[in-house]
């Protein structure tokens, strides 16, 4: 989907620049050059249509080259987080059958590790060898010609991604070339992006968030990408955030609270006049956030909305941003935003309830789960587990979760996942995971309640979990118990773990 | 290696490389590029050097230089210790 219209820009505006990275300034005529050279290569490499290949990469051009090759070959995509350890990614690779990874030095030892414990071959390719032996990108790109491909079919699969649930591990979802191509389209008519804006890239590009709202939307429009080359971590990037904010004057800035506050809190000022809209996602904007940010630098934030599931949902596009911070604004172009009751009703408006969307990037459901499939997705709509109210105006308010999930700056951390963890300790008999309050305004930490049946200390259980679980999952505090409270039913009594 | 730059060395090898298959981290290695000092990392290693060398590191010294290597931080640690011991 992303090739044809990488070449709608080249043909638009060759000299135009698509990406900014380093000291790099890629046009749109060496952008599709580039982009077809590594889809030779991993054609060459034998990945096919249908192939999964998965994206191991921190944000850099080597991500925003494979991404458009792997989608132009008709391979599917499988971005993942760098920070997974081995037990996640070896999940993700056996869950989507993966074919190839295109990773770094960092990562490239944990792949071929993974690699030849699988069932088939995974092959690891590189774009920093952390050996000799290893595939590069750069040799890849240096065996066959560029050249061009054709559109891939609307219903082929473009990505496979990973949505946190309620019970287990993750749940893998698929979206097709016509859903990504309809959200790219429906975020970029909505913003009103055009070639001659600029979209500022801090967020992470394997994440729904940064694939959709900067990697599509300037593939959509030609736009220009200017990334933060590996933000994180994002503390000590700031003022190099800044520079580039001065320097590139990008339009458009989407972030999460925690890169607002940084930036409202830097010790140097900067000019960033240039911007005309910034958003904030993942996670609730503190009104602290959003005042110290507006302050600072004249830009009040505007919260966005979305999720793995179906992309951005909507999007605070308010004329009067200060007053209506605290909403997410109206639904983004085609998409619809019903509230429900717990019979799946409608309340009346201004009545908090579930919020159910529909959209056309919508995925069709869970792709190993028909059970939470049949739960999640109804009469073409996605229940989305978060609560929240519409007001007369349309503007949707989000109040809560209905899911047990914990929100840690943005990434949404499944206590179950974390349970399983702990509980494979040795020396834990029971584990509950729940989110707890942390200092600043809005920050939610993980917290483990165990029972041990040695004299395991809380020091002991983090680097267990430390091992096995990216590190934004692993529990920050370790309460121990006598025994964990429970209803006369046996269901554990959470609340009275906070 | 210095008493300071070990004692950092033990801490980022007990602390924030757990899962990431270091073996050893040298004085001189590059801890952002090699994704050991990260978002979470940069928190708890700012901790560990305010408690452990009973600094307080100031928003302005937040930056890739002072936190790149074990050898920077070394260096940025004498500096400030250095400024404490003139201020006190």
């Amino acid at each position: 989907m992303s090739l044809e219209l990488l070449y709608a820009s080249r043909a638009a505006q060759p000299d135009g620049i698509a990406v900014v990275h380093r000291d790099d300034r890629i046009s749109h005529r060496e952008l599709v050059e580039l982009v077809e050279l590594v889809a030779a290569g991993l054609a060459g490499r034998g990945i096919a249509p249908g192939d999964a290949v998965a994206l191991l990469l921190p944000n850099n051009l080597e991500f925003v080259l494979c991404f458009h090759a792997v989608s132009a070959l008709g391979a599917v995509l499988v971005p993942l987080n760098p920070q997974f350890k081995q037990e996640e990614l070896e999940f993700c690779f056996r869950r989507c059958e993966v074919k190839a990874v295109i990773t770094d030095d960092r990562c490239a030892g944990v792949c071929e590790r993974i690699s030849s414990s699988m069932d088939w071959p995974v092959d690891v390719i590189t774009t920093r060898p952390a050996h000799p032996h290893m595939v590069t990108l750069e040799g890849l790109m240096s065996e066959h010609g560029a050249a061009p491909l054709a559109p891939r079919p609307a219903d082929d699969v473009f990505v496979y991604q990973f949505s946190s649930g309620s019970t287990g591990r993750p749940k893998r979802v698929a979206r097709t070339h016509a859903n990504v191509r309809a959200e790219a389209r429906t975020y970029a008519t909505s913003m009103g992006i055009t070639s001659a804006d600029g979209v500022f890239c801090v967020v992470p590009l394997f994440h729904t968030y940064g694939m959709g709202c900067c990697l599509l939307s300037t593939a959509q429009t030609g736009a220009t990408l200017v990334m933060l080359e590996d933000p994180n971590p994002f503390l000590l990037k700031r003022h190099r955030a800044l520079d580039l904010l001065e320097q590139e004057q990008p339009t458009i800035f989407p972030g999460v609270p925690f890169s607002f506050r940084v930036l409202a809190e830097a010790p140097r000022d900067a000019d960033l006049s240039s911007i005309r809209l910034c958003f904030s996602a993942g996670t609730a904007l503190p009104r602290s956030t959003f005042d110290a940010f507006l302050d600072r630098f004249g830009i009040p934030v505007r919260q966005l909305y979305g999720c793995t599931e179906a992309g951005t949902l909507t999007a605070n596009l308010d004329g009067d941003p200060v007053d209506t911070f605290a909403s997410v604004g109206k639904p983004v172009s085609g998409v619809g935003v019903r509230i429900l009751d717990d019979l799946g009703e409608p309340v009346p408006t201004g009545s908090i309830g579930e919020l159910a969307v529909s959209s056309p990037a919508l995925t069709a459901g869970y792709l190993d789960t028909a059970e939470l499939t049949a739960e999640a997705f109804r009469d073409g709509e996605f229940i989305t587990g978060d609560l929240g109210m519409v007001d007369d105006e349309g503007r949707v308010f989000l109040t809560g979760r209905k899911k047990l999930l914990i929100d840690v700056g943005g990434y949404k951390v499944d206590p179950i996942e974390v349970e399983d963890v702990v509980l494979s300790h040795p020396g834990v008999d029971e584990a509950v995971v729940v989110g707890v309050a942390g200092d600043n305004p809005g920050e939610e930490l993980v917290k483990a309640v165990v029972v041990v049946t040695d004299n395991s200390d809380s020091r002991e259980i983090i680097r267990f979990c430390r091992e096995r679980l990216a590190n934004y999952k692993v529990p920050h505090v370790v309460e121990f118990r006598e025994e964990i409270p429970k209803s006369p039913m046996g269901k554990v009594l959470r609340k009275y773990l906070i | 290696m210095s008493p300071v730059a070990a004692a950092i060395q033990r801490f980022i090898l007990a602390e924030l490389t757990p899962g990431r298959y270091v073996k050893s981290v040298g004085y001189e290695d590059d801890l952002l590029n090699l994704g050991i000092v990260d978002s979470h990392g940069i928190i708890e290693l700012v901790s560990y050097l305010e408690s452990e060398f009973e600094i307080s590191i100031d928003d302005e010294d937040l930056t890739p230089e002072n936190f790149a290597s074990i050898a920077s931080i070394e260096r940025f640690l004498a500096g400030q210790t250095a400024t404490d011991a003139g201020l006190g």
